[in-house]
């Protein structure tokens, strides 16, 4: 299977990869470090959202 | 054999000399060539190939033409001055023969003949002669053709005119002695490797590479040198700026070449020569290049404000995604390292470095977007770097993840067998609670994660999985992390459940969880250990009987079901009821949700519903006329519609209008007449015309109704089957009880899990990447396209 390097977006195999789903351990390490210093996150919507506010009667 | 006693004749006290030099290279090859192996056998064509070189780098040679024949010998020719072909004053032979059979001679070593040499390591043709069976040489000097035959380095002859000639060059052929290397097969790619690095160092210098045994012909060209060089490399990559820097300078007897071109990779390309050897191991050249590049582009980043003061990139920062090549040539290059094949001359490392000073630093003020290009892809190296590191520390410190305990967090399950137990990874405290008191404690255990994270600034909740939650996740894996520690063997559940509430929230929150186990442990994805639960989305009541629906479709049909108990309708003039009625429900309800989904987007949804009934299709489009009737025939039924000019589509052959009502548009054209939306709009609609005209008439147990509409229709039956139902819909686990979760969501005899699988995982990474993604765009776009599905089957 070709998947994507999530970091870099180069095309890599997933089987035998020990990196995977990344194309190297460098980019495995950013991938991680970036979840360690709480670079992920979605942002929130400041008002309700819509689903929010459908209800069933 | 004949050869042999003619030359036994003419044994003389020179050739004891020649014999003593040319054994010690028989018996120790590896010593002057590498080794007898594959590289060993290409380093003789190079040889002579850097003697033709040589005279290329003293400009009198332009063409250099090599040649690999059927039986294993190899030609090398040239258009240069010819090896001399005179007698040698103290030696009373040719000079050519003395270059031939003597090591160390030549006229490299006194520095006249040749400013600059390439020779390998001034080792010399002497050497190739020693380890071939036979070799023949010609030179075509002063009008003569002159010929010299050698057996493994002996000459059978003296060097003797043959004939006339109005050329010049060298051209050596030789065969490697088939009992000295063990391999003899010339490699067409290991020579046409070096062949145009040889050309490429060397501008304008044509060589030519044929191999007889294949038919196949190469030439090597380039006008632009090192620059296209390193164009060369960069071929398949996309280069940050079009053009390669070029820099050269002189100082004294030393000439110094570099070409630099970044490109949007990772990598750190460099290639570094002295006298056209590749010095793979660098070397002062190098060091000078690398320590002027780190100097010269933190200094254009600090007084240019792109690096803040008291910040520094560091050399690693500033040649990602570099190319570069370097050649420098000078006197008397030195060769260390195991391999010889690192520049020892220790002058050169200053010269580099205050050439490439000045030329890279004026360089990079002249060109300011190029400069910032720079710049900007070395801060993305340092920050990408710092990541890397703290993720390091992380893995790294000792008992980060081993021998502290588990988590306070986590309450455990008190089976110890991995293929027994499962962990439920629960967003929020209060579920958590729930799902502590609920939960089998044999067998479960429970991991409550903060998902979200009160974002002060901008005044809302944003999802994170934060380094804290991070880490205890992976504590009570006990699997550790990272690219070494990470072990699959360790985990201590075999079933890892994301339980999370049915909102948009949850629906993030699982989606960083699925990301981070299919980024970072992805074989708990591969083993099948990871799952989703699936809680109930509504429960009904309806009486003393208590029923949890899954999802809404789930919940849809159940109401479908409900109805045809409830209501009769007369469809195509038939009274319908019962089971036979559900299909007809299914479609009517799906029709007005269509309806609806346009009306969202703001196309009328009158006038839709006003063309299907008139039977308008693209076929209509394709007559003016009947086209025309249409739009008279809309004109009168709706006083307030705006109609725009008729338009031809050239394309397809037909006619189209955009008509405006109220906030309402709608394109009467082919594009949306054949548009997938609108065709099953059309499908469906055979459910609205099987009902015949409005009023429609309704049974229920109540008695009869007559309904105007479709939408009055579908909502009277729903309101039928919903009578006496007490429907509770779950939009978090926490409005579940201890006992209720048990039963829907955890009791492995009645619930359902979902297990996850690699493609489901690599789906969650692509929708995770554009939740992440820093175009707004595609991100808004995608949320809303999401939260209107939510919404259509919303009921």
């Amino acid at each position: 299977m070709r998947v994507t390097c999530p970091i870099c977006k180069m095309k890599t195999t997933w089987e035998e990869n020990p990196w995977k789903p990344f194309c190297s351990e460098r980019c495995k390490l950013i991938d991680l470090g970036k979840w360690v210093l709480d670079e992920y996150r979605i942002a929130g919507t400041t008002s309700e959202t819509e689903e929010e506010k459908t209800e069933i009667d | 054999m004949e050869d042999k006693t003619i030359e036994e004749n003419s044994y003389t006290a020179d050739d004891i000399k020649v014999l003593k030099g040319l054994d010690a290279v028989k018996k120790r090859p590896a010593m002057y060539i590498g080794s007898t192996g594959i590289e060993g056998l290409h380093h003789l064509v190079y040889e002579v190939v850097d003697n033709s070189v040589d005279e290329s780098l003293a400009g009198h040679c332009k063409t250099i033409e090599v040649i690999i024949h059927l039986d294993g010998s190899c030609t090398v020719k040239d258009d240069g001055r010819g090896i001399p072909t005179q007698i040698h004053p103290d030696e009373g032979r040719s000079a050519a023969e003395v270059v031939l059979t003597e090591l160390h001679a030549g006229g490299k070593f006194e520095s006249k003949a040749y400013r600059i040499s390439g020779g390998l390591h001034g080792v010399g043709v002497s050497v190739v002669n020693a380890l071939s069976e036979w070799l023949d040489v010609e030179i075509k000097q002063n009008g003569s053709v002159f010929q010299q035959h050698f057996d493994r380095g002996i000459p059978s002859g003296s060097l003797t005119v043959v004939g006339k000639t109005k050329g010049r060059g060298t051209k050596i052929t030789f065969k490697p002695d088939t009992t000295i290397f063990e391999i003899l097969d010339f490699s067409w790619d290991i020579l046409t490797q070096r062949l145009r690095e040889l050309a490429f160092l060397n501008r304008g210098l044509k060589i030519t590479l044929s191999d007889e045994r294949t038919g196949k012909t190469k030439e090597f060209h380039y006008n632009g040198g090192i620059v296209s060089f390193v164009e060369h490399l960069n071929k398949n990559k996309t280069p940050i700026h079009p053009k390669p820097i070029y820099v050269t300078g002189e100082k004294g007897d030393i000439i110094l070449e570099i070409a630099i071109q970044y490109n949007d990779g990772y990598a750190e390309t460099i290639y570094t020569f002295a006298n056209n050897i590749n010095t793979k191991e660098g070397g002062t050249h190098l060091i000078g290049l690398k320590s002027a590049l780190t100097r010269t582009v933190n200094s254009y980043a600090t007084s240019s404000g792109l690096l803040k003061n008291g910040h520094s990139l560091s050399g690693d920062d500033v040649r990602e995604g570099l190319t570069a090549v370097i050649s420098v040539k000078l006197m008397n290059p030195q060769f260390e390292g195991q391999t010889k094949m690192k520049l020892g001359n220790s002058e050169i490392k200053g010269i580099v470095e205050s050439i490439v000073n000045e030329a890279l630093g004026t360089y990079l003020e002249e060109n300011p977007s190029v400069a910032r290009k720079i710049v900007e892809k070395s801060l993305q190296a340092a920050r990408a770097r710092e990541a890397a590191r703290k993720a390091k520390e992380l893995t790294r410190r000792k008992g980060a993840f081993e021998d502290t305990g588990l988590p306070g967090k986590l309450a455990d399950c008190s089976e110890k067998d991995p293929a027994m137990s499962e962990l439920f990874i629960v967003e929020g405290d209060s579920a958590g609670g729930s799902a502590k008191q609920g939960r089998d404690r044999r067998i479960q255990a429970i991991l409550p994660l903060r998902g979200k994270i009160l974002n002060v600034e901008k005044a809302r909740f944003d999802k994170m999985l934060g380094s804290e939650e991070i880490k205890i996740l992976i504590t009570a894996l006990g699997t550790g992390i990272g690219p070494e520690d990470f072990d699959v063997s360790k985990i201590r559940y075999h079933r890892v459940v994301l339980m999370t509430d049915a909102d948009v929230d949850g629906a993030h929150i699982r989606t960083l969880l699925l990301t981070f186990f299919y980024r970072q442990m992805p074989l708990v994805i591969e083993k099948g250990y990871l799952y989703i639960a699936q809680p109930p989305l509504f429960k009904v009541k309806k009486g003393k009987t208590e029923k949890y629906i899954q999802n809404e479709t789930e919940m849809l049909n159940m109401l479908f079901e409900l109805a045809s108990e409830e209501v009769e309708l007369t469809i195509k003039g038939q009274t319908v009821k019962g089971k036979t009625l559900v299909p007809h429900l299914k479609r009517l309800y799906r029709f007005e949700k269509l309806i609806e989904w346009f009306d969202r987007r703001r196309r009328d949804p009158k006038l839709l519903q006003f063309i299907l009934l008139s039977g308008v299709n693209n076929d209509t489009l394709k007559d003016k006329g009947q086209f025309a009737k249409v739009q008279g025939l809309i004109k009168e039924h709706y006083q307030n519609i705006h109609i725009g000019e008729i338009q031809h589509d050239e394309e397809h052959q037909t006619y189209g209008v955009e008509t405006r009502r109220n906030n309402y548009t709608l394109n009467i054209n082919t594009q949306f007449l054949t548009s997938p939306e609108f065709r099953e709009l059309e499908n469906l609609f055979q459910i609205v015309k099987d009902l015949g005209e409005a009023p429609y008439t309704v049974m229920t147990k109540d008695g009869g109704k007559e309904i105007k509409t479709s939408k009055e229709l579908l909502e009277t039956i729903l309101a039928a089957a919903k009578k006496g139902l007490n429907i509770q819909r779950y939009k978090g686990l926490g409005e579940m009880n201890p006992h209720q979760l048990w039963e829907t969501t955890m009791d492995p005899d009645k619930r359902t899990l979902l297990q996850v699988t690699i493609q489901d995982s690599v789906e969650s990474d692509s929708i995770f990447t554009v939740l992440m993604g820093d175009q707004v765009e595609p991100r808004k776009e995608f949320i809303t396209t999401h939260a209107l599905e939510a919404r259509n089957i919303d009921i």
